[in-house]
């Protein structure tokens, strides 16, 4: 059943406004830039009032946060988790290593461009980004939420072959499940 | 009796239990913010969590029992609480399906919950689930010891089994159970943090130990199940202990009061303690509360 | 005791199969043989008393054609700091395992195989250690160009090649020169 335009439209608000309020954060440091989470999250620069807490397990998160480089070998094992959230799910990259490559750009293991393999919704600058820089990556992701424009999941479904190929060379031992959602 | 009657009444009460419950978990939120010296969120944020939940494109599911896991779940609160007299004015509205016994019912029903999970997280295969459901009813034989004992202690007392008996008993005497049977009061009491599950014997659910224990497969829709029913599980304790000891209450206002004075104490307990191990709240549990149980049969029979 | 008086003791237990000085206060340089090498740890470890072992690490001496593996070794009696040069061929590197005198040299002697391609003989755990699915030559060897390859496997984001060199702007800055084997890692 499908919902004709102007209902659909006050449906997405209110789904909408309760997503940007409510988001969990799964509990995975991927780099080094994972120190700067924990002061977000505690008493002094307080993530809480937004809504933001953390999550345990992939199925209940929201947002992953790739805060900083990443290893080929720890590709791998993102790829895996980010494919069993449920969607709609975002994105966060931290840091200059995953814009384009930081600290680690002549380096044999660490990839360079985020985006190519799997979809980023926003990026926040910084090495490491402060607290306060990363609560207003965060409210930037709201904003974009509100205005619907946070699809990376939608966009990782309609261009799977695009992030295959490129996942896939530079991860040569490729025994993965398939996507299932 | 009329069954349009009794489902109106019904979805009343579960709409109130839910709303109040949510509210409630969100004011513990709020409490333990503030405990913590910072501003926490909003005390409506448990609604929009669970609205968030339900908005989740996908839901996947490992079998058919995970499927009916959390509607096992629900399905137990929401019978529990139609055995529990809200209001004691003797209102139409509000007095759903009690009896003479429920009392011994409610042993039983409370239990039955914890076991729809434990089947849902087993289908799983997830090994956490398995040491997180075992960890839990562990816990759950720790505590419903004492809690029996005082049930029964009370029973023996006053010769009935019926809620709707002890608060009339509570109406008449003019005195609080509180204060007539205290041995009693004070073993459910030591184990009210156990039943919710909050700090420190809340080594089941969190998020830090096991990656959240039985509850790690769930998301999306089963999630959100899940925490409505654990909302108004959370009410129909606490309109529990105040229809046994508080003397019930005679309208909605005065319920929300003495709920609220009572939910004060496993909030405050748990903000300011850490967890234990299952071993150490099992020996906890049958330390103290145990004793105070033992004295309330005792005082009981003379 | 101090350096000097440590630097005749081995010279006169070891004779001329090593060769040594005193670098500064508290550090002594020896420079041996891999057929020496396991009974000096063992001597200076049981018979001097050098009993905490620091690293192991390995120097690329691309243009002499040899690997050279640093043993530092320190003993909290006398607070003095024993470094232990060996040279390896560059062609069919293999060097004796030592990881019985020392248990921890078991993890050094993984990355250094890994990553330089040393073999040591009778090393228990010789396989895939950090890197995963790795078929190129040994990364951290001279001849591995990191900086091609890099841009090969890799996407480079655009827009970044008007970016300076960290170190070309701060020797210009400070009034220096760039020495001369070290201008081809320049960008």
């Amino acid at each position: 059943m499908v919902n004709d335009k102007n209902s659909q439209k006050i449906v997405d608000i209110i789904q909408n406004y309760a997503r940007k309020h409510s988001l969990f954060i799964l509990a995975y440091g991927t780099g080094c830039g994972a120190i700067e989470v924990p002061p977000t999250m505690t008493s002094r620069y307080d993530a809480e009032r937004f809504g933001i807490r953390g999550a345990a397990t992939p199925r209940q998160a929201d947002v992953l946060l790739i805060t900083g480089y990443l290893a080929t070998k720890t590709l791998k094992r993102v790829i895996r988790t980010y494919e069993q959230m449920q969607s709609p799910k975002y994105i966060i990259g931290f840091g200059s290593c995953t814009i384009n490559g930081g600290m680690y750009w002549d380096s044999y293991n660490t990839i360079k461009r985020l985006d190519m393999y799997i979809p980023v919704d926003v990026y926040i600058n910084g090495c490491m980004p402060r607290p306060e820089s990363v609560i207003a990556g965060f409210i930037k992701l709201q904003k974009l939420i509100q205005a619907g424009k946070a699809d990376g999941w939608d966009r990782y479904q309609k261009n799977l072959d695009f992030y295959r190929k490129n996942q896939k060379k530079i991860i040569k031992n490729w025994q993965m499940p398939d996507y299932n959602w | 009796m009329n069954i349009w009657k009794l489902l109106l009444t019904g979805s009343v009460t579960t709409i109130i239990a839910f709303i109040v419950g949510m509210t409630y978990m969100g004011l513990n939120r709020k409490i333990t913010a503030r405990i913590q010296n910072r501003v926490g969120p909003p005390i409506y944020q448990n609604f929009l969590d669970v609205l968030k939940l339900w908005s989740k494109k996908t839901a996947v599911h490992h079998g058919f029992m995970q499927h009916v896991a959390p509607l096992w779940m629900i399905a137990m609160s929401i019978t529990t609480l139609m055995f529990i007299p809200i209001l004691n004015n003797g209102s139409k509205f509000f007095v759903n399906l009690t009896f003479d016994g429920d009392l011994i019912l409610l042993l039983y029903l409370m239990a039955i919950g914890s076991l729809g999970m434990a089947l849902g997280a087993g289908q799983t295969g997830n090994p956490n689930s398995a040491i997180g459901v075992t960890r839990g009813l562990t816990q759950m034989v720790g505590f419903e010891i004492p809690w029996v004992m005082a049930l029964v202690a009370m029973m023996i007392q006053y010769k009935t089994t019926s809620i709707a008996g002890i608060m009339d008993i509570q109406h008449q005497t003019g005195t609080w159970m509180m204060f007539s049977s205290p041995f009693a009061f004070l073993a459910a009491l030591l184990v009210l943090p156990g039943m919710f599950r909050y700090s420190p014997f809340d080594i089941v659910g969190a998020p830090a130990e096991l990656a959240s224990g039985p509850i790690s497969e769930f998301g999306g829709k089963y999630l959100a199940t899940m925490m409505t029913s654990g909302s108004i599980f959370a009410f129909v304790k606490l309109t529990l202990y105040v229809d046994l000891f508080m003397g019930g209450a005679s309208n909605l206002g005065i319920l929300l009061v003495k709920t609220f004075t009572l939910y004060m104490f496993p909030v405050l307990w748990g903000v300011t303690s850490p967890r234990f191990r299952t071993e150490q709240s099992v020996k906890f549990f049958w330390g103290w509360p145990l004793v105070f149980g033992l004295l309330g049969l005792i005082q009981a029979a003379f | 005791m101090n350096e000097q008086q440590l630097l005749n003791i081995l010279i006169e237990h070891f004779g001329d199969k090593i060769s040594g000085s005193v670098k500064r206060k508290k550090r002594v340089e020896i420079h041996t043989s891999t057929k020496v090498i396991e009974d000096f740890l063992q001597y200076i470890k049981n018979v001097l008393g050098y009993i905490h072992f620091v690293q192991l690490s390995c120097v690329d001496w691309i243009e002499e054609n040899e690997f050279e593996l640093v043993y530092i070794v320190w003993s909290p009696k006398d607070k003095i700091t024993i470094l232990t040069k060996v040279r390896v061929p560059r062609e069919n590197a293999v060097a004796p395992n030592t990881d019985y005198i020392w248990r921890h040299i078991n993890t050094f002697e993984r990355e250094i195989r890994e990553m330089f391609g040393i073999e040591f003989e009778g090393l228990v755990g010789a396989r895939e250690f950090i890197l995963e699915d790795w078929d190129d030559k040994p990364p951290m060897r001279r001849d591995f160009d990191t900086l091609e390859y890099s841009q090969a496997t890799y996407f480079d984001r655009p827009g970044r090649e008007d970016a300076q060199d960290v170190r070309e702007t701060i020797t210009k800055r400070s009034g220096e020169e760039i020495p001369e084997f070290a201008k081809k890692y320049s960008r």
